[in-house]
């Protein structure tokens, strides 16, 4: 046992990769549970300013559900920068056409907005169906917890 | 009295300044004054971020413990709870240290832990 408090190093990480299924889950806790993921807070490793999280594959992110009105009310903001240039786009409406981007926004705002939170970002992938091209990487099915 | 030319005392007082202000970004490691400001400004951050250290490194074994905890099924919390139930005495450091190096010594400690609180 050394006096020093362990700190990962970015060579000796090993990734793992998983794949969650986003049918019937609520948004907001999945994005969480998936964020913390990325970040590696779930490993006794965790390091802060080093990317220890894992990949994470989100299926099914068309299905993922929202509970109120919601997908009405909540709404998604951006501007274009042109006068009178401000976009409102429904939840509902962006889950009908983008729900990718849906998943993905709702993952990037549970990350910290830094260099580091963007490379951790770029380790999700969602996709709408049930299919996603990362048979490869052997991905092991995670278990959301609902509550 | 003769005339004393000036130059020793200063260069001495800015090169005492410039060495402590060695890799700053831009003018702060070349001229005088914006180094001056930075070396202020930097030793207050150093002074404080000294305590603060004790404090980063506190939540960092937390994270680590709560996430070895997660691994074994019990909540931060509880184990905490648990230890000082069972009157086990390891602090954070040294548990999160386990945490990483030793999974099984921290297993056997979660069992400990649940026992005292069962």
């Amino acid at each position: 046992m050394q006096q020093r408090t362990f700190m990962a190093k970015e060579a000796e990480l090993e990734k793992q990769w998983y794949v969650v299924d986003a049918a019937g889950q609520r948004l907001g806790r999945l994005a969480s549970q998936v964020a913390s993921i990325l970040r590696g807070k779930h490993k006794p490793t965790y390091t802060p300013h080093i990317d220890n999280g894992d990949f994470v594959i989100i299926v099914n992110a068309d299905k993922v559900v929202l509970t109120g009105n919601k997908l009405k009310d909540k709404i998604y903001y951006r501007h274009s920068q042109y006068p009178g240039g401000l976009k409102a786009v429904p939840a509902g409406d962006l889950l009908a056409k983008h729900p990718v981007k849906l998943v993905e926004l709702a993952v990037w705002g549970m990350l910290p907005h830094n260099a580091l939170g963007r490379r951790q970002f770029r380790k999700l992938k969602a996709y709408a169906g049930p299919e996603h091209p990362h048979a490869a990487q052997q991905p092991i099915p995670l278990a959301v917890e609902g509550r | 009295m003769p005339r004393a030319k000036g130059g020793y005392v200063a260069r001495r007082r800015h090169n005492k300044i410039l060495k402590l202000a060695k890799g700053y970004w831009g003018r702060k490691s070349k001229l005088f004054r914006p180094a001056n400001q930075q070396v202020m400004k930097s030793l207050m951050y150093a002074y404080r971020d000294r305590r603060n250290k004790k404090r980063d490194f506190r939540r960092l074994w937390i994270t680590r413990i709560s996430a070895a905890c997660r691994l074994n099924e019990i909540s931060y919390s509880r184990f905490m709870y648990g230890l000082k139930n069972a009157g086990v005495q390891i602090n954070r450091k040294v548990l999160a240290e386990l945490a990483v190096s030793d999974a099984k010594a921290f297993s056997e400690l979660v069992e400990v832990a649940k026992k005292s609180i069962a």
